[in-house]
């Protein structure tokens, strides 16, 4: 199937869209302007209507997270952004930032109107200093035009963007962790409940959405929820990015129509297939976190629903492919290396649980492994861990080790004998 | 860094926040920019100018990879190591790095030109095999020989102004 860009407009338009003049002339700010002809609740209804759900990796439907947010309170009310982009495998949001930075800003403007919300924050990752500056540019261009300050929602109606640069830590791309982080603290996730839709930043209501979340905003509001809602299936409507990398000739990201694509059209038409005799072997389709799948379930369409069926997620859409000149365990062991990194060390069964999969599975590459004794302690583990933390980072540790141990019990079992050679990487530069 | 030039830099932002707990980290970042890491004196500084304790700066410093409390390098070249990277040859790549600037695995060389680490995915897995020069633009993807002559430049260049870590 064809891209359809919608989150991504600037691809129709020259690849950049990155002063307001040229956002405008390719149907920018429209969006907006539907929503500021309704009222806040309709607007919200759209949300609902569209089915859109959040695109960061949990796939919570946005309409009803935002209708979470209680109103009168008598506080502010917060709308977030999470740029904290760290997902292994994931540079989607990056796109966004560099290239259609006003299409983040117009979906900014259009849910700060439907949650009543003045001050709106991006939380970005603090590696993404060069994208960070395209928003502080792009904000400031909004700002002299009258798109953000006193008036930028209509008469009296004011709404600006802090932009707020994280600090290294894939944690604060967890919604409570982020908040944390961007109340000043380190970056620890919290205890839910209470969500943030009801004690969020500084404990007013806040709503927390993805960088892509946001951007489709504006075309759903120009084009009406009912034209997103009717894309793709029923549950997974409208469209998805998704970043292909690992041994793929053509990386990059791609914007598709839910459960239009298979897995197969993704990484053979789209990011150019493998290199010539070389087969998948192991694809990790919605970022590191989610359990690996093989070459078996590679005609699995590109929604939610599909890929549950197939016994992964979508995740955040960065999808990783290695083909089979890969060792499953050594991609695991790397995998399980960034876990234990970046556990904030807050729960124990993370803290201590992501260190012993690293050690056990590094031992196992490196020839020093104890055998089928490892592989007992390995499946040991897993449930010591999962399911026992604060937040997902845990799970999204275990679960790419696990599955990966079920799919190739054989090759882990080997290697927890012999070790495994380095193979030699993929080296071509991609094409195009 | 003193502590009026922190809060001068402060000033135009404080209204942003409603809790000046949340001009802790953009403090760190700007001070870490004179002298590349926050020795004890830029906390000390940025613990005055925001109002909270000594200790907690140092608290909320020790969390972040990108907020460095030990002394640092020239220039801090980060390669991402994470499986993307990996599948494309960054282990080869960062032990070319190493062997280049003389060093066995992370860390700086002996001239405190360069600050070597392997750090974890930096969303540019199209570019991969990839490095980050400090927080400037994601480069790759990158042959050995490209990384030789990126460092070659660096070295030639005058010390920066200000670090942007």
């Amino acid at each position: 199937m064809p891209e359809l860009h919608s989150v991504y407009r600037h691809r129709e338009f020259g690849d950049h869209l990155t002063t307001l003049a040229d956002y405008e002339r390719a149907g920018g700010y429209l969006g907006l302007k539907e929503a500021l002809a309704l009222s806040p609740d309709d607007v919200l209804y759209a949300f609902h209507r569209s089915g859109l759900r959040g695109r960061g990796g949990a796939g919570f439907p946005m309409g009803r997270k935002a209708s979470f947010l209680p109103k009168d309170t008598g506080k502010p009310t917060y709308v977030v952004c999470n740029a904290d982009e760290s997902e292994p495998g994931t540079f989607k949001d990056r796109e966004i930032i560099e290239h259609n930075p006003f299409q983040l800003i117009e979906g900014i403007s259009i849910a700060s109107f439907a949650v009543g919300c003045e001050r709106a924050y991006i939380y970005i990752r603090g590696e993404y200093e060069h994208q960070a500056r395209v928003l502080d540019a792009a904000i400031a261009e909004a700002r002299e035009a009258g798109r953000l300050g006193p008036d930028a929602l209509g008469p009296g109606r004011p709404l600006d963007i802090t932009v707020y640069r994280g600090a290294g830590a894939y944690i604060c791309g967890e919604e409570t962790a982020l908040l944390e982080s961007l109340e000043g603290k380190r970056g620890q996730p919290r205890l839910k409940p209470p969500f943030p839709a009801v004690a969020g930043l500084y404990g007013c209501p806040t709503l927390i959405n993805n960088v892509e979340t946001l951007a489709a905003l504006p075309p759903i509001m120009h084009r009406g929820p009912d034209w997103y809602a009717a894309m793709g299936n029923e549950k997974s409507p409208g469209t998805k990015l998704f970043s292909v990398s690992g041994h793929v000739l053509n990386p990059g990201n791609f914007e598709v129509v839910l459960g239009e694509t298979t897995l197969r059209e993704l990484i053979y038409d789209m990011a150019g297939g493998l290199r010539p005799g070389r087969e998948v072997k192991a694809v990790w389709p919605g970022g590191s976190s989610v359990p690996v799948i093989g070459a078996d379930s590679l005609d699995v369409a590109l929604d939610y629903e599909a890929l549950n069926g197939v016994g992964t997620f979508l995740g955040s859409g960065g999808c990783i492919v290695m083909d089979d000149s890969g060792c499953i365990v050594r991609a695991s062991w790397r995998l399980a290396q960034f876990y234990r990194h970046e556990s904030c060390g807050k729960c124990t069964p993370c803290r201590e649980g992501t260190g012993w999969l690293a050690n056990i599975l590094g031992r196992m590459v490196h020839g020093e492994g104890r055998g089928d004794e490892d592989i007992r302690l390995l499946e040991s583990l897993f449930g010591r861990i999962s399911g026992r933390t604060l937040c997902p980072l845990a799970d999204g540790a275990v679960m790419p080790v696990q599955s990966a141990l079920e799919l190739f019990r054989d090759e882990f079992v080997r290697v927890a004998h012999e070790g495994s050679p380095r193979p030699v990487p993929m080296t071509e530069a991609p094409v195009g | 860094m003193t502590v009026a030039e922190i809060e001068q830099y402060l000033a135009p932002i404080r209204h942003e926040y409603p809790d000046p707990r949340s001009l802790i980290i953009p403090a760190l970042k700007y001070a870490q920019g004179d002298a590349g890491w926050l020795p004890p004196e830029a906390m000390a500084a940025v613990a005055e100018a925001t109002g909270f304790s000594q200790a907690y700066v140092e608290s909320v410093a020790t969390f972040y990879d990108r907020l460095y409390v030990d002394e640092v390098g020239r220039y801090c070249i980060n390669v991402c190591v994470t499986l993307s990277c990996m599948l494309r040859g960054s282990d080869e790549l960062f032990e070319h790095i190493a062997d280049y600037l003389g060093l066995d695995g992370e860390g700086t060389t002996d001239d405190g030109m360069f600050t070597l680490a392997r750090v974890q995915c930096i969303g540019a897995c199209d570019r991969a095999p990839c490095l980050q020069v400090d927080s400037g633009v994601q480069l790759g993807p990158l042959e050995p020989a490209d990384a030789t002559c990126l460092i070659d430049d660096l070295r030639a260049e005058p010390a920066p102004a200000r670090y942007d870590r």
